[in-house]
């Protein structure tokens, strides 16, 4: 028994089957987490190998050559590059998308032990770190307090900190810019030796002082006592009365050579949230874990932990990485809620009946929910690549319940009951139904076999398309009978026809436009000169305007955030870095009052380890975070206000290299720019050529956040010490270099506790003996023979350090990354090649652009290899469906006009095309494909059924017209909402919409008179193959 | 003793069968799915493609008093729409076993 008549016969199994996959689906719905794009591991491993005492150019040549040398053979590598800076050196391995990590840090572990012999003795051995986006903060906090500033550190750790850390998926919490207590002792040098006493002496005093300790026990009477000695201090100023020693009869206490401070640590370190003085707290998840759902939590929690703080504590979110994509997910959401509506409305349009549109809009979430099932199953979240697939689904899920369902009640309206209509009208068409969705399947499958990063992002497309289409195929054959054999009725002729009914208002309205479409074929077909040259004049004319579209890789979104990274000259002291990180302030107070928060920090924490590793940090460097408000509801987008940032940046003359940038690029691989490589060995000559060039983008319009990657040589003070001189006096390199940096640095001579938490007691300098080199020189070290000056065994010089040396693919190399602004990737980048073309470059020197661009380049390579690859496939299932090589390729005719359509809607939009649009185009094929076959067969048949071919080709048309206007009206209808929604994230679906809306309304109009044309240019009149039959018996002389 | 064979439409198989039961035939021979086309207009069902419908058959060996029972009732499905379509044809069945 067929599938159809089992599903009619057994309507309680088929609808307990169904009922189950609802079930099941609606469970993988609300298990499933949301994010933004589906998980991109950026596939990169890096090797970190310290060399301590080796200069930048030491490590590459030393550490990082031998190890780049090694590594080039791992398999699967894509790409290597290396930084080497003093004392480290850090080579980057870039794999294909889609690579083991595991494997691949495997490979690479065995490939270093080859280095292990060419290594120098002293460097240590290299270690591997995968990179992972996981690994990227989610969620920035800024906590401000007035009057409990000072403690805020132990505060927030023990009543923020630690419960959040209990949140399930949270990697790891710190925080920033904390003001640390340390009791400072700053040593007056000149007193200190008067009274003979070195910064060590009297760090021994405060380590000897500060000690309690048990000493036994004592057993008195009938009692034993335990004995101890309590000298600990119990009070920060106990300590500037310690006795240091005695000097000529005279005690002398701390407080006679230094100052104590007992108060916050003097870092050279600022961090401000709104001008006032605060703490960052910077979240990262687990790898692995949600996003969304941690922040969820964390949010809730924050509510309630904050009602333990003190009153003046306040948390402000800065940044929260889940907010952007909750708001894009619930957009697209509603988006697809509204695609759902604007199908019932078509549907119920075009049949205007409430029971047949009630029976095929059901197949839209069976269909969808089985996508659920798949991403449940797989894995996979429901980000904006899944989402835009279902709602590219739910336009084509109804229409083989649509042609069934008609079928069914075709035989009803002849008198059959609807049991047995049911299954004979489903056993008529069910294998025509089967074969058009073979069809998209052709188009949507080959997206699951793309690589690289376009495949990443659409093997979740291209699986949910076929997976959906071939669920509601199922469906129609299934469900949709057996409901037929349930609800529909027959409908007798003579009710009594309402003025508001279907019949009256929209069936006269149909029959009108089936006869005007008639017309419109019957003049075609007699002026097929006409309709192909116009035809012709189109393609052209959407070849030329090709050339006007603008490309980007990925769209840019305005997330609502701003974050610059600004150096100013090498060597500016950390106040005046604080003086500009205040005119920065106020200048954004004044011109940019969309902001909601600026957050800023300046200078070097030297504790600041971990967070190193995301931002650059020195006294010369400043970064900052702007949030602003939502996108709808400012005039200027984060990218204006990034380019006015940019435009006063330059206007200041302390500043020397700055980077503003508008998304957190920590989704995506990609970002967006073009990046000029110039590699070359001689730094001066690369150099030179990376300021030349960039000098020439400077003059490009559009180009905009200019940065070359080399940074200009830092100067400091070296100490060169004089080793004859120093063994004279009994010293040698290690004794010197621990002076130097007990009274620079500081020594931590002990700890003060109080209340369970401890704190550092540093004895050194005060800063005014040590902040110059006359100071540094003058440092007295004690030999036996006295007091001897650094200054008389070292000289103390200003030195400028070399940059770090940067390699690409085993070269040196410099950047010069340009963002454009107002400007599409593809054309900045064709702009600066032009520009690169017209310079000299001196011999050894090689210019490359990539960047962003290189990626966009890939991914439209990687398209296009599908696109072909779709037609291939989509001729190959048409010329076994229709038994025929011409066939296919009448039909293929209309697949031009979607292209045209989409450049058209796109040139006259203004909108870029990126992958996702380019994306959309190719989803057309499907959709275009399925139009024209359902023209093209049923032409086929009426010429079968004997019509003369003009008479089978208006025939087809004016039968199949509805058909066609449907599914195209219930997907452009669908893509609508797509279109012309403008909140958060929209940018990234908004070009798709308008692609498949342009590329539909077009190719539909055009194909409804192109492909019957060509049918009837391409087909001889009569039928070749009959003819030779019947040539062949007639011979036979029967 | 007559053969009656009906040849229709196979939507019509529950008619055809509500017939014979009500008329108290309980004999008959049946062919599900078969092939043909009407002499002047029937369309052709030949489940193909271009003629996706397909007819059935069923024979009958009724007593002469039946026949025009039988045929009456075929006539009155065929009215419903001859669109459908559904045709008998009576012989004589000479002997059997």
């Amino acid at each position: 028994m067929s599938i159809y008549s089992s599903a009619v016969k057994k309507p309680i199994t088929t609808l307990m089957i169904f009922a189950a996959v609802v079930v099941f689906g609606i469970y993988s719905f609300v298990k499933l987490p949301i994010d933004l794009y589906p998980e991109i591991e950026y596939p990169a491993i890096m090797v970190f190998t310290s060399y301590n005492g080796a200069s930048a150019s030491d490590i590459e040549t030393n550490v990082s050559e031998p190890i780049e040398n090694t590594l080039n053979a791992v398999s699967n590598l894509k790409q290597i590059s290396s930084v080497s800076r003093d004392n480290v050196s850090v080579v980057t391995l870039e794999f294909e998308y889609g690579t083991d990590l595991d494997g691949a840090a495997n490979d690479v572990r065995d490939a270093l032990g080859w280095t292990e012999a060419v290594l120098p003795e002293g460097a240590d051995e290299p270690i591997i770190y995968k990179f992972s986006t996981n690994m990227m903060p989610i969620m920035f906090f800024a906590i401000m307090a007035d009057e409990s500033y000072e403690g805020l550190e132990e505060e927030l750790t023990e009543k923020i900190v630690n419960p959040l850390n209990r949140i399930d998926g949270i990697g790891s919490i710190s925080l920033i810019g904390a003001p640390i207590r340390e009791v400072s002792v700053n040593v007056d040098p000149r007193r200190m030796e008067a009274y003979n006493l070195s910064i060590e002496q009297i760090g021994n005093v405060l380590r000897a002082e500060n000690l309690n300790m048990p000493a036994g026990s004592v057993d008195m009477g009938e009692m034993n006592y335990p004995l101890r000695v309590q000298g600990e201090f119990e009070s920060s100023d106990q300590i500037r009365d310690i006795v240091l020693g005695n000097y000529q009869g005279k005690t002398i206490r701390l407080s006679d050579v230094a100052t104590v401070k007992d108060s916050i640590r003097d870092v050279k370190y600022d961090e401000k949230i709104n001008g006032q003085p605060g703490i960052r707290m910077m979240l990262m998840k687990q790898s692995g874990a949600n996003t969304v759902s941690i922040a969820k939590k964390v949010n809730k929690e924050l509510v309630e932990l904050q009602k333990t703080l003190p009153k003046d504590v306040k948390i402000l979110t800065i940044w929260d990485s889940s907010e952007f994509i909750q708001n894009s997910i619930n957009n697209l959401s509603m988006t697809l809620l509204y695609a759902f509506i604007f199908v019932v409305i078509v549907v119920i349009f075009f049949l205007g009946r409430w029971r047949a549109t009630f029976i095929i809009i059901l197949t839209i979430p069976i269909s969808l929910i089985v996508a659920f099932i798949y991403l449940g199953v797989s894995g996979n979240t429901l980000n904006i690549i899944s989402l835009s697939a279902l709602s590219i689904g739910i336009g084509m899920v109804v229409d083989d319940a649509i042609v069934v369902l008609e079928n069914i009640s075709r035989h009803i309206d002849r008198g059959a009951t609807p049991r047995e209509a049911a299954i004979y009208a489903t056993n008529e068409v069910w294998l025509a139904v089967i074969a058009t969705t073979l069809t998209i399947v052709a188009v949507f499958f080959p997206l699951t076999m793309v690589s690289g990063l376009t495949g990443i992002m659409f093997h979740q497309l291209g699986w949910i398309v076929t997976i959906t289409i071939v669920t509601s195929t199922l469906a129609a054959i299934t469900i949709t009978p057996m409901l037929s054999a349930k609800m529909l009725r027959l409908r007798s002729e003579k009710r009594k026809k309402r003025w508001f009914s279907h019949e009256r208002l929209i069936l006269p309205l149909l029959n009108r436009l089936d006869n005007f479409y008639a017309r419109i074929l019957r003049w075609s077909l007699r002026h097929k000169k006409i309709v192909v040259a116009i035809v012709t004049l189109i393609i052209i004319l959407s070849g030329v305007l090709a050339s006007n579209l603008k490309t980007a890789f990925m769209p840019e979104v305005d997330q609502g955030r701003v974050a610059a990274e600004i150096e100013l000259q090498p060597g500016m002291a950390f106040e005046q870095t604080m003086k500009v990180t205040r005119q920065l302030e106020d200048f954004i107070e004044q011109n940019v009052p969309e902001k909601e928060l600026i957050s800023t920090s300046c200078g070097a924490d030297d504790r600041a380890g971990f967070t190193a590793l995301f931002q650059n940090s020195g006294s010369n460097i400043i970064n900052l975070t702007m949030r602003l408000t939502r996108a709808e509801t400012r005039e200027r987008s984060s990218a204006d206000i990034a380019d006015l940032i940019r435009d006063y940046l330059e206007s200041l003359p302390e500043v020397t290299k700055y980077n503003v940038t508008t998304e957190s690029r920590m989704d995506m691989g990609g970002g967006n720019n073009v990046a000029v490589e110039i590699f070359g060995y001689d730094f001066e000559e690369t150099n030179a050529l990376a300021r030349e060039i960039a000098g020439k983008i400077e003059n490009i319009e559009g180009a905009s956040n200019i940065v070359i990657s080399r940074d200009q040589s830092k100067p400091e003070l070296r100490v060169t010490l004089d080793k004859d001189k120093m063994s004279q006096n009994g010293l040698n390199t290690a004794i010197v270099s621990t002076i130097i940096r007990n009274r620079v640095n500081g020594l931590t001579a002990s700890w003060y506790r109080e209340s369970g938490n401890e704190y550092d007691i540093v004895v050194r300098f005060a800063e005014q003996y040590r902040s110059s080199i006359t100071e540094i020189e003058n440092i007295g070290i004690q030999t036996t023979g006295g007091i001897v000056r650094l200054g008389d065994i070292a000289k103390v010089e200003e030195y400028w350090s070399p940059p770090k040396i940067e390699r690409k693919r085993r070269e040196r190399v410099v950047t010069v990354s340009v963002t454009p602004f107002k400007i599409a990737l593809g054309d900045l980048a064709d702009k600066i090649k032009a520009e690169i073309r017209n310079i000299d470059k001196p011999a050894g020197t090689l210019v490359n652009v990539g960047g962003a661009y290189e990626d966009m380049e890939e991914s439209f390579a990687d398209l296009g290899l599908l696109l072909l690859v779709s037609l291939i496939l989509v001729y190959l299932v048409m010329a076994a469906q229709f038994e025929s090589l011409k066939m296919p390729l009448i039909i293929m005719v209309s697949i031009p006009f979607a292209f045209s359509g989409v450049i058209f809607a796109l040139v006259m939009t203004n909108t870029t095309l990126g992958v996702i649009a380019a994306l959309g185009a190719i989803m057309l094929i499907g959709i275009v494909v399925k139009n024209a076959i359902v023209l093209v067969d049923f032409t086929n048949l009426m010429r079968d059924r004997g019509h003369s071919l003009d008479e089978a080709i208006t025939m087809a048309g004016r039968s199949r017209l509805r058909p066609v206007l449907m599914t195209s009206l219930t997907t452009i209808l669908g893509m609508l909402p797509l279109a012309l929604s403008s909140g958060d994230g929209s940018e990234i679906w908004a070009p798709m919409g308008i692609a498949v809306i342009g590329g539909l309304v077009f190719s539909t109009i055009v194909t409804l008179v192109i492909v019957p044309v060509t049918y009837r240019i391409m087909v001889r009149r009569s039928d070749l193959r009959k003819r030779r039959a019947v040539k062949a018996l007639q011979m036979l002389d029967i | 003793m007559k053969a009656v064979m009906i040849i229709y439409n196979q939507a019509l198989t529950e008619k055809v069968d509500y017939v014979l039961d009500t008329l108290g035939i309980r004999g008959f021979t049946q062919w599900p799915l078969v092939h043909g086309r009407g002499s002047t207009e029937g369309e052709p069902r030949m489940g193909t493609h271009t003629w996706p419908e397909m007819n059935a058959a069923t024979i009958t060996m009724v007593p002469d008093e039946q026949v025009d029972l039988l045929l009456e009732k075929v006539r009155k499905i065929d009215q419903i729409n001859t669109e459908v379509g559904i045709r008998a044809f009576v012989w004589n069945v000479e002997k059997s076993v």
